[in-house]
């Protein structure tokens, strides 16, 4: 329910501030077009990788753990060194781009 | 036999080693070992077999000396952004990957390795013993066969499930089959006399003669360990195919896939230097019963005729580093680029001789070529990458053999698109930033850029259905899917997702030879 109450939200955040909200998605686009899709993919991962797919996942879930993997509150390698470079902005971005993807 | 003998004195030998060599060495050449089958099994379809290059750098001693081994080791991991080179994380352990920058940063580019005609003849596999039993019209709905649209899958890792032949009919844009080609898809040819045929050709070598109507692979066969060139002779009885590595080419039976005579590649090149070669270009023309194969460094272009034991004419000085071409006049011209010259040189097959030697405006690579009929003249399109001030298509008139214009556009370009019921001539950007995403479109009568697409990905190898109506588009690399075109409106109608789309080859060509000349061209042919 919280769920659906928070997309609905996010929703309605893209309807009444479109401009902005356009851009930022245009944004997350851009950034996940040129990086996070290198190993998830835009709409699924490689069938022959190891990578979780991120489209469609819940925007919160998303941010958090992007956050968390810059911090290194969560560790892994590669997303560390990945995360690291992002900005609070870039992670918003990001998450609600693939959160809005239909898998 | 012979491979179970070489096989036995190998382990011989290995046996050998491990009783004369001190512990330390025996690991150091099982080590050795073990990443040379890691470097086969993931790097080489790509980087070369012989660590010398092919669709990515060549990855020895000499062109990774002072490279960071950290940085190696994150490209390996991370995967290289904007180009193919996909991410390792996950696929390879740590160690390995380690060990394999130490592995690539200690080997020597490595000899060019034998495949000879026993082993071309030993590689076949059937998979169809009796065709006799397959189908004898199509098992899916669709009025023409040239309605075929055959996608080059590369597959993110250029292996692995992700890499296969799709087809998809280009009337209702859905996908009609499709085919596992193990290593990238590259090049597919279709059987111009029997529309049932179609050859593909992989990035080791393997060509698979594919039933089209029942959509599964009959047969197939490993031409060498890489490189692209393939071409189908007008009479449908040959294939022929040249690698990179080895120098070599092969006509094949195009019926059985049999090896019936190989050639190696080598010649004197435009500086007076011996050289053995790269195979650019293999095409068979509509004009006579002949193969044509560019001889990249030796700069030279063989016309083989396809009778008695296949005689050579070859046509030398051509340009340096040679590499792909298109037929126009009814298939009796090539025109074939010329990279470090910067010039097509037009080469008339009847004669066999250089016409003349055009303008190309940067590095061309003119793919699949296109050519078009525009107020009674024969226009060409050539693009270009590489890096130079202006990046242009170049345009010439093939008749006078003359430039008439060059068109700038937004960047490197390597393959055009036309169609003779289309308004517009596509082109692939390709240069490596956001440009990569996109396709400019040339208006054939104005030969000026009307229109810029943003097709995702990196977007690439543009082809029209074979009516004209449609153009299809890769968006490549991470982009997955291709994109359908109304030619006209320019508006998307479908979408087809598939991992890391690239070559789009529609069947129609085998009704217009050159794509964007009217299958009346073909007419005048005979």
């Amino acid at each position: 329910m919280r769920l659906i109450a928070f997309s609905g939200a996010l929703m309605l955040g893209l309807l009444s501030a479109q401009s902005i909200n356009a851009a930022s998605i245009y944004a997350g686009q851009a950034r996940a077009a040129a990086v996070c899709s290198q190993c998830h993919g835009i709409k699924t991962p490689s069938a022959d990788a190891p990578f979780p797919p991120l489209a469609g996942r819940d925007f919160a879930y998303l941010k958090s753990a992007l956050e968390q993997y810059r911090d290194k509150t969560r560790k892994s390698e590669i997303m560390n060194a990945i995360a690291g470079s992002l900005s609070d902005n870039d992670i918003s971005n990001v998450a609600a781009y693939y959160a809005g993807l239909k898998p | 036999m012979k491979s179970t003998k070489k096989l036995l004195s190998k382990s011989v030998i290995a046996g050998l080693a491990t009783v004369l060599m001190p512990l330390g060495l025996q690991a150091a050449a099982d080590e050795a070992q073990k990443m040379h089958i890691l470097y086969e099994e993931n790097c080489a379809s790509c980087h070369g077999s012989d660590h010398g290059g092919f669709l990515a750098p060549a990855l020895n001693s000499e062109t990774l000396k002072g490279r960071s081994p950290t940085a190696l080791r994150s490209i390996i991991m991370t995967g290289s952004f904007d180009t193919l080179m996909p991410p390792f994380y996950g696929r390879l352990s740590d160690d390995d990957i380690r060990s394999l920058v130490k592995h690539l940063q200690s080997t020597a580019k490595l000899a060019n390795p034998a495949w000879t005609i026993d082993d071309i003849k030993a590689s076949i596999k059937v998979y169809v013993k009796d065709e006799s039993t397959l189908p004898a019209k199509p098992t899916y709905e669709i009025d023409n066969m040239d309605n075929i649209i055959g996608v080059a899958a590369r597959g993110k890792y250029g292996r692995g499930s992700g890499s296969k032949a799709v087809f998809i009919n280009s009337v209702s844009h859905k996908q009609i089959g499709e085919i596992a080609t193990g290593t990238a898809a590259h090049i597919i040819d279709y059987n111009p006399v029997n529309p049932r045929w179609a050859y593909v050709k992989n990035d080791t070598a393997e060509i698979f003669k594919v039933d089209l109507y029942s959509m599964q692979i009959v047969r197939s066969v490993k031409t060498g360990f890489n490189g692209p060139g393939q071409g189908v002779s007008r009479d449908g009885k040959y294939i022929m195919a040249g690698s990179y590595v080895p120098h070599n080419a092969v006509i094949l039976d195009a019926d059985t896939l049999e090896p019936l005579k190989t050639f190696a590649l080598e010649g004197i090149d435009p500086d007076g230097k011996m050289v053995t070669s790269d195979s650019g270009m293999v095409i068979g023309t509509p004009f006579a019963d002949i193969f044509a194969i560019a001889l990249e460094n030796a700069g030279q272009v063989w016309v083989v005729d396809l009778k008695d034991d296949f005689p050579i004419t070859k046509i030398t000085d051509v340009g340096r580093h040679l590499h792909d071409a298109f037929l126009t006049h009814g298939g009796s011209k090539l025109m074939v680029a010329s990279y470090d010259d910067s010039i097509v040189a037009a080469i008339d097959l009847k004669d066999r001789k250089i016409i003349k030697k055009l303008e190309a405006g940067c590095v061309p690579h003119v793919g699949g070529g296109a050519a078009v009929e525009v107020d009674g003249r024969t226009l060409g399109f050539g693009t270009n990458f590489g890096d130079c001030d202006k990046m242009v298509v170049s345009v010439w008139d093939l008749d006078k053999m003359e430039v008439v214009k060059q068109v700038p556009v937004a960047g490197g370009t390597e393959s055009p698109a036309a169609h003779a019921n289309a308004p517009y001539v596509a082109v692939d950007i390709i240069s490596k930033d956001r440009r990569a995403r996109t396709v400019q479109l040339i208006d054939k009568k104005t030969l000026e850029v009307v229109k810029t697409l943003d097709v995702g990905g990196h977007a690439y190898f543009p082809e029209y259905s074979a009516d004209g109506k449609f153009l299809y588009v890769s968006a490549g690399y991470s982009g997955d899917e291709v994109v359908v075109y109304d030619s006209t409106t320019l508006e998307k109608v479908a979408s087809i997702a598939m991992e890391s789309p690239a070559g789009i080859f529609s069947h129609g060509r085998v009704k217009y030879m050159t794509r964007g000349l009217s299958p009346d061209e073909m007419k005048g042919a005979k």
